[in-house]
C-alpha cells in the first residue's frame, strides 16, 4: 500500500553492511549478524524473519543501538547513527525511534504506575507544560491503544497480557515516533488476543503514518502485516522483497522450508503436508561467499552466480 | 475405527484453586476419553483450564490445587492377558508416582529449557525413568536410551548421551524430553503445547516424529495447544475449551469444516489465512472471563454477538450433532433463530473444503 506513495521519497532507515559480532573470549567471536542491508521507507512496515538465532532480535537492538555496530552504517531519517552520535541526533534518535518489546509481563516495571512507565519519555524529553498536559497526554494515548484513562493509575500486574502488550505500544506512541522496532511482540499471547493487537497496529499506522520494523518467526502475522520481508538465517539476509515477492515466488532453498512448514488450518491437507528440509551443513551452500543479487522488482536474493542459476 | 478400547476416560471433573483473591475455578466439568492409538487435542487460550486438566490426570497439580468432583478412569494391560482399570483420583501421590507416571501417562512439557535437569547429562535423564520403574540393569537402559535418542531422530547418538542440556539446541533438547517420555513404554503421551517455544521449521519435524512414533506403537496421544495448525495437521478429534468448560467436541473435520459454537467460529476466524488479501484479521472482542467469580449462564455470551437471552441466565448443554459431533450453544436448540456462520468463515470454509476435494459424505 505505501509503495506508490514512497517511490520517491527517501528511505526512513538504511541499514548498509551491518555486522555485530560479540567476543565471548580472546579466541572465539559470535557473529551474531553478518553484512545485513535493507531500507524501510516512511510509513511502511518491514517484517524481519527467521529462527531463533539468526540474528533478528539483534539487528532490532542495534538499530536502537542498545549494542554498538561493529561495522556498517545506520542511517535514520537523515542521520548517521552507527557511530558516536552529538546529543542532538542521539535525542532524536530517542525520541523517534521506539521499542515493543517480546515479553510484556517482563518489560514493565512492575513497581511503576501505568501512567508514569507512559510518562517516561515524556518526563525525560520535557514534553508538558503542566502536571495536567501529562494526564492528559496519557489519558490519550491510552484511549488511543483501546484502554480507558482509569487504567493510568494502575500497576502492571492488574492488567492481563493483551492489555499489557498495549501498555507496551502505548509507551511506545507517546513519543509520537516515525519508526517503532516491534521485536516479537504478540508471540506472547493468545492467538485471539494476537489478532487484537495486530489489528490495533495496522489503525495507528493509517492514522499517524510511522513505520515498522516487524521482527517475528510466525510467518503467516508477518505476511498480514508486512509490506516487505527480509529473511535471516544465521545472520545473513537470505532473500528480501515485497510481500507479495516472497510469498509467490520464493527463491532461497531457506525461504521455501520456511513457508512450507507454516500449518494450514485445513485437516485433510494438512494430514498429508510434509515440510521440505532445509538444513545449512548439508545444503553446500556457504552464506558469506554469496552476495545480494536482483530477481526483479525490489526482489534479492543472496547466494553464490552458480546457486542462483540452480535455484531460478 | 475397528474396535475402540479406552485407554482414559475423564468424567465430569471440576478443580478449583484457593488463592489469596478468592477461589478460582479452573475447570467445570470436563468430560473426555482417548482411545488407544488415537491423537485427542484440547485447544483453547490460556487460562481456559487445558493445562490444569492434565495435570489432574498426572496427579500433579499445583499445592492450592483440589479436585471438586469427577472421576478419571485409565486402563492398561499390566501383561498381554491381565487388563487393569484404575481410578486415578482415588489413588494416592506415591501411587501414582510408582506406577502411573512416566511408566502410563507421560507428558512433554511446553519449554524444554525448564524441563530437563541441567546438572546430569542427557543421556543418564533418559535413562533414569527406566531403572526407576522397571529396575533395568545399567548396561540394557544405556542401549534403550540409544535406541530412542535414534529414534527421535538425534544423529551422533553415543556422544549427545554426555553432553548437558545446555549443550543442544531447543529443537534438540526437545527430542530429548520426547525421547524421556517414550523410555518406559507409555499407553499415553500428553503433549502440553510441545512446540510453541520452538521455530516453524522444528515444530513440524517434532509434529511428524512424534506422530511416527504414535503409528509404530500404538500410542495414544494428548495435544495441548492454542494452534489450529497444530490440530489440523496431527488431531483425530478436537476439543475446544473455553473457561474450564469443553464447548465443541468432535472430529477434525467437524470442527474445521463444520463448526457449530461461536468461540469455533472466533477462533477460526482469527487465524491469518494465507490464502486470502484481507486488510484486517477478525478479532474475537474482549477477553476471557476472570474465574474468580461465579459464571451464570453461558461464559462465552459477553464476547458474543450471537448470544441469546437464555445465554444470561442458564448454561447450555452439550447439544448433539452428529455420532462424533458436540456443542453447547444454546443455537443448537430447536427453538433457538437460525444463525447463519460469518460470512468471511463461511467463505474460507468453502474455499478450504475445495482445496481439499473434501464432500459431506465422507
Amino acid at each position: 500500500m505505501s509503495q506508490n506513495k514512497n517511490s520517491e521519497t527517501a528511505p526512513l532507515l538504511e541499514v548498509k553492511g551491518l555486522r555485530q559480532h560479540f567476543a565471548v573470549s580472546r579466541k572465539f567471536t559470535v557473529k551474531a549478524v553478518e553484512d545485513v542491508s535493507f531500507y524501510i521507507n516512511p510509513g511502511e512496515t518491514y517484517g524481519l524473519v527467521g529462527e531463533s538465532g539468526s540474528g533478528k532480535t539483534t539487528i532490532g537492538r542495534s538499530i536502537i543501538r542498545l549494542y554498538d555496530p561493529t561495522s556498517g552504517e545506520i542511517h535514520f531519517d537523515g542521520n548517521d547513527i552507527s557511530g558516536r552520535m552529538d546529543k542532538k541526533t542521539k535525542d532524536d534518535l530517542r525520541v523517534n525511534m521506539q521499542m515493543i518489546f517480546q515479553d510484556p509481563m517482563a518489560c514493565l516495571n512492575p513497581r511503576q504506575k501505568v501512567a508514569d512507565i507512559i510518562a517516561q519519555g515524556l518526563d525525560i524529553h520535557h514534553r508538558y507544560q503542566s502536571q495536567k498536559e501529562r494526564t492528559e497526554m496519557v489519558a490519550e494515548i491510552l484511549h488511543k491503544v483501546g484502554l480507558s484513562a482509569e487504567h493510568a493509575n494502575r500497576y502492571p500486574h492488574q492488567f492481563s497480557g493483551g492489555q499489557r502488550q498495549r501498555v507496551g505500544i502505548a509507551r511506545a506512541l507517546v513519543m509520537n515516533p516515525k519508526l517503532i522496532i516491534a521485536d516479537e511482540c504478540i508471540s506472547a499471547l493468545d492467538m485471539s488476543i494476537q489478532a487484537q493487537v495486530v489489528n490495533l497496529m495496522k489503525d495507528i499506522q493509517d492514522e499517524t503514518g510511522l513505520a515498522y520494523l516487524f521482527i517475528a518467526h510466525d510467518l503467516s502475522m508477518v505476511k498480514y502485516i508486512s509490506d516487505r520481508i527480509g529473511v535471516l538465517h544465521l545472520g545473513h539476509l537470505l532473500e528480501t522483497g515485497t510481500t507479495e515477492e516472497i510469498f509467490s515466488h520464493p527463491v532461497h532453498p531457506y525461504t521455501r522450508s520456511l513457508i512450507s512448514a507454516i500449518p494450514n488450518p485445513n485437516p485433510v491437507l494438512e494430514k498429508s503436508r510434509v515440510a521440505l528440509q532445509y538444513d545449512y551443513k548439508t545444503s553446500g551452500l556457504d552464506y558469506d561467499a554469496g552476495t545480494l543479487h536482483l530477481i526483479g522488482g525490489t526482489h534479492y536474493v543472496r547466494g553464490t552466480d552458480a546457486d542462483l542459476e540452480r535455484w531460478v | 475405527m475397528e474396535k475402540k478400547e479406552e485407554v482414559l476416560r475423564i468424567e465430569n471433573l471440576h478443580i478449583s484453586f484457593k488463592t489469596t483473591a478468592g477461589t478460582v475455578k479452573a475447570v467445570r466439568g470436563v468430560n473426555l476419553t482417548v482411545n488407544r492409538g488415537e491423537t485427542v487435542a484440547i485447544v483453547g487460550e490460556s487460562g481456559s483450564g487445558k493445562s490444569v486438566s492434565a495435570k489432574a490426570v498426572m496427579g500433579i497439580l499445583a499445592k492450592n490445587g483440589v479436585i471438586d468432583q469427577g472421576r478419571v478412569t485409565l486402563s492398561y494391560y499390566r501383561s498381554p492377558q491381565e487388563k487393569v482399570t484404575r481410578e486415578i483420583l482415588e489413588m494416592k501421590k506415591e501411587e501414582i508416582r510408582r506406577h502411573v507416571n512416566g511408566k502410563r501417562i507421560a507428558m512433554v512439557f511446553q519449554d524444554p529449557m525448564t524441563s530437563l535437569n541441567p546438572l546430569i547429562p542427557v543421556g543418564r535423564q533418559i535413562m533414569e525413568g527406566m531403572i526407576w520403574h522397571y529396575n533395568t540393569p545399567k548396561e540394557e537402559a544405556q542401549k534403550k536410551a540409544l535406541e530412542l535418542m535414534e529414534l527421535v531422530g538425534i544423529t551422533d547418538a553415543e556422544k549427545r548421551m554426555k553432553n548437558y542440556p545446555h549443550q543442544l539446541s531447543g529443537g534438540m533438547r526437545q527430542r530429548i524430553v520426547i525421547a524421556i517420555a517414550l523410555a518406559c513404554d507409555p499407553d499415553l503421551l500428553i503433549c502440553d503445547e510441545p512446540t510453541t517455544a520452538l521455530d516453524v521449521t522444528i515444530q513440524s519435524r517434532i509434529l511428524e516424529l512424534i506422530q511416527k512414533i504414535q503409528k509404530e506403537r500404538d500410542l495414544s496421544v494428548i495435544y495441548i495447544t492454542h494452534d489450529l495448525g497444530v490440530v489440523a495437521k496431527v488431531a483425530d478429534r478436537v476439543n475446544v475449551m473455553y473457561a474450564g468448560k469443553i464447548v465443541e467436541t468432535g472430529t477434525v473435520n467437524d470442527v474445521f469444516y463444520d463448526p457449530r459454537h461461536p468461540y469455533t467460529w472466533g477462533l477460526l476466524s482469527a487465524m491469518p489465512d494465507l490464502g486470502t488479501n484481507d486488510e484486517r484479521l477478525y478479532t474475537i472482542p474482549g477477553s476471557p472471563p476472570n474465574l474468580l467469580h461465579e459464571v451464570t449462564g453461558d461464559a462465552f455470551a459477553p464476547r458474543n454477538k450471537y448470544a441469546l437471552k437464555i445465554d444470561s441466565r442458564l448454561e447450555p448443554p452439550m447439544f448433539r450433532i452428529s455420532d462424533t459431533h458436540q456443542a453447547a450453544t444454546w443455537l443448537l436448540h430447536p427453538d433457538a433463530p437460525h444463525v447463519e456462520l460469518p460470512p468471511e468463515l463461511r467463505d474460507r470454509i468453502e474455499r478450504m473444503k475445495k482445496e481439499a476435494g473434501y464432500h459431506e459424505s465422507e
